[in-house]
């Protein structure tokens, strides 16, 4: 059986692309996969624990977790689509009109 | 018991015809009652005042009661130590005298007002006749106060009703700042006596006129037995209580230094003015001495004060009477002086002859100013003596009723206020044998004597001796039975109220009926005043010989004199005329002393305290300025902001659970 610390360390690489993503990509729909990037990291640990303690619980959050995100992701690309009519770009850096 | 209902009744009638006629009168025409039922309403009122307090005195004096409170209510309930705040109606020889000269006088006023001022389409008849019921009762409420607190808040009400009907014709600027002026003197001293309120239920823990725990009997116990209060000695304690009395006193008595507002109150109807100087808001001063007389008995160094400031007040209004022109004004200034006979005569101890001048400046003063008011509807508000003259002979009542109430004020015998007058200066002259301090204020009050006869005879020549020097005066009317009825009644009482005790001639029926035996006992124990006031048939004789030489040299030199006398006076006429320059130092102290203070004191607020309010304020703007700016609305940055937050966060976490 494979280590549990070896999940978690596997999750806390993907965590990193994520963010890594997050902060250095410009165009949106890219980020929006970097976060999804780092909420599967989240689950990723939510499945490793739930194997090695032998609940089964963990599994279920997992499953509600990709429902809501596929949710989530719906609605991101929405906005996504929004900000591409009014700008004519997904580039995040370009829209800042919510500045002071 | 009947008494025990009628004392009460007497002062709530006339208020509760104020509150119909605030309801009924002020409504919209159609739905409410015009100015007639006002004015029915109103005199009806004050009557049922008279009869019922015509019914008290003849009981107080039949009977012989002592004082009791008729009736008592707590507003507000006492906790622990603290006694009961009571509202009563105290009865006893002084307040049913009062009350019964205060609805007299009233009375005759509102049978005279329906004359004066119901005559000339006035449209205010309502508010005026509701603002008088006010009046009346306040003034019969503060005439049967059982207390300090009850007293204080009548005498506010006084006041009030003053301001309303000095201010009738609120449309004349004058008349508007002169009732703002009664109102802000007054309200001055009163400022004193709220606080006297307040030191007499801390220091002496009530507020009561009569009964066991009275103020009066506290006092005296506290004194006697040597005890502080409030860290002071007993004796400064009740000398302290007594003058911050006095100051409500002398704004309400139009005392000098606050006289001022009492010739500007002129601006009133003359009916109100009669009402004011006779029986209500400037009696209400001397009646609270009278009142409290044995707190004051207790302190000699308060008697004196009270005796200077009346005998300088006596001579000091009576020398500015001498100059004035104006009818109302000549009454307004001979009020203050006495006023201040009245106040003289306290100071000495002379309890009787205080409430005897009292009771008969009431009557002749009210008598002079309907008699003035009289003339003034005769003249078509003309007030300028040099515009009358020769109304002798067509207005014979007003004439000998008038004439009747000058040789009153003169002071001339067989006339009430020789007798009263008389009374006053016997007492300061006796008690000056013990006290050689009283002389001063005597003095001052025997030179008064004087210069009221003039004062009074000049009055009398300009206006209805000599030949008429206008038209209005050639012409002039006497009105009809409700001028004649007020007129001829005080007219009687001005030539027969002084018998009532006549000293010199060994009747003391007032002085037997207010016991004040009792309080020349309470005198003579406190300030060391002689008990009993020998007659001096030599003083009466001076006094007398004074008025009339006063009268004659008045009415000799201004009896048919066409042109005024001014250009003859010179400095001191112009200093007289210019009332002492004392309105003028008023001013002053508000305009160049106070406002300029309250500028330079300005600045400590607007640069430190709204300093400190402004700096922390633009702290806040300039920092929240800088700091906005990272709100740059790049998503990218706020992603990057998160990250670095969360980073921190998990050091500190880390660095907390001791993980490095």
């Amino acid at each position: 059986m494979v280590p549990t610390s070896y999940y978690v360390l596997l999750s806390a690489f993907v965590f990193a692309v994520g963010i890594y993503g997050v902060l250095t990509r410009d165009n949106a729909v890219v980020i929006l996969m970097c976060v999804e990037l780092m909420l599967n990291a989240g689950n990723l640990n939510l499945i490793a624990f739930s194997a090695s303690f032998g609940d089964v619980a963990g599994q279920a959050f997992v499953l509600f977790a990709l429902a809501v995100a596929a949710a989530e992701v719906a609605v991101g690309l929405g906005i996504l689509l929004l900000v591409y009519r009014e700008h004519g770009t997904v580039n995040i850096r370009k829209p800042s009109f919510m500045r002071w | 018991m009947v008494v025990e209902t009628v004392a009460p009744a007497i002062a709530i009638v006339p208020l509760g015809a104020f509150a119909i006629i605030l309801f009924g009168g002020l409504l919209p025409k159609r739905r409410g009652f015009g100015g007639t039922t006002s004015t029915v309403i109103g005199t009806l009122a004050v009557g049922v005042s008279l009869a019922l307090s015509a019914y008290l005195l003849f009981a107080v004096w039949t009977r012989d009661m002592d004082a009791f409170v008729a009736a008592e209510a707590v507003w507000v309930d006492g906790i622990g130590e603290v006694p009961d705040l009571t509202v009563g109606v105290l009865v006893d020889p002084l307040s049913a005298l009062m009350a019964f000269i205060v609805s007299l006088v009233a009375f005759l006023v509102h049978v005279f007002s329906k004359y004066y001022m119901n005559d000339e389409g006035e449209t205010g008849l309502s508010r005026y006749y509701a603002a008088m019921s006010l009046f009346t009762g306040s003034m019969l409420a503060f005439v049967f106060a059982s207390n300090l607190l009850m007293a204080f808040v009548f005498f506010e009400l006084v006041g009030l009703c003053s301001y309303l009907l000095i201010g009738f014709w609120y449309d004349r600027p004058s008349a508007a700042s002169a009732a703002k002026k009664a109102f802000l003197v007054t309200r001055f001293g009163d400022y004193f006596f709220l606080v006297g309120v307040a030191f007499a239920f801390a220091g002496f823990g009530t507020f009561a006129f009569h009964g066991e725990g009275s103020l009066f009997t506290v006092a005296e116990n506290a004194i006697l037995e040597g005890g502080t209060v409030l860290g002071l000695s007993a004796g400064n304690a009740v000398t302290i209580l007594s003058l911050l009395v006095l100051g409500g006193v002398i704004g309400k008595s139009a005392q000098f230094p606050l006289h001022t507002w009492l010739p500007d109150a002129m601006e009133g109807p003359t009916p109100v003015s009669a009402l004011i100087h006779a029986a209500t808001m400037v009696a209400a001063g001397v009646y609270l001495v009278t009142r409290t007389f044995e707190l004051y008995a207790l302190s000699p160094t308060a008697l004196l004060i009270v005796a200077y400031v009346g005998g300088f007040t006596a001579l000091f209004a009576a020398t500015m009477a001498l100059v004035m022109d104006d009818i109302k004004q000549v009454l307004a200034y001979s009020t203050i002086s006495q006023y201040g006979y009245m106040m003289l005569a306290l100071g000495a101890g002379g309890y009787t002859a205080a409430v005897f001048h009292l009771m008969n400046h009431a009557f002749f003063k009210a008598l002079l100013f309907l008699g003035a008011g009289s003339v003034i509807i005769a003249m078509h508000h003309e007030q300028d003596m040099w515009s009358m003259g020769g109304l002798r002979k067509r207005m014979p009542v007003t004439y000998w009723t008038f004439l009747a109430g000058s040789l009153a004020l003169a002071g001339i015998a067989p006339f009430a206020g020789f007798w009263s007058k008389d009374e006053a200066l016997l007492s300061a002259f006796r008690n000056a044998a013990n006290e050689p301090l009283l002389w001063v204020p005597f003095g001052f009050g025997l030179i008064a004597v004087v210069l009221t006869g003039f004062y009074t005879f000049r009055m009398v020549a300009l206006t209805f001796h000599g030949r008429p020097r206008t038209d209005d005066a050639e012409l002039a009317d006497e009105g009809g039975f409700s001028v004649y009825v007020p007129l001829v009644v005080l007219g009687l009482l001005a030539v027969v109220a002084g018998f009532v005790n006549a000293e010199p001639l060994g009747i003391h029926a007032l002085s037997d009926f207010l016991g004040a035996s009792g309080f020349y006992e309470a005198a003579s124990e406190g300030a060391g005043y002689v008990e009993e006031f020998e007659v001096s048939l030599v003083l009466s004789g001076v006094a007398l010989v004074l008025a009339v030489v006063g009268a004659v040299a008045g009415f000799g030199i201004y009896a048919g004199k066409e042109e005024p006398l001014k250009e003859h006076g010179g400095a001191v006429t112009r200093v007289l005329e210019k009332k002492y320059y004392v309105d003028h130092a008023q001013v002053w102290l508000a305009e160049g002393f106070t406002y300029r203070l309250s500028k330079v004191l300005n600045l400590f607020d607007l640069d430190i305290v709204d300093g400190g309010v402004n700096a922390t304020s633009k702290v806040s703007l300039g920092s929240g300025d800088a700091v906005r700016r990272i709100q740059t609305g790049v998503v990218a940055h706020y992603a990057a902001i998160i990250v670095l937050g969360a980073v921190i966060l998990g050091f500190i976490v880390g660095l907390a659970g001791g993980w490095f």
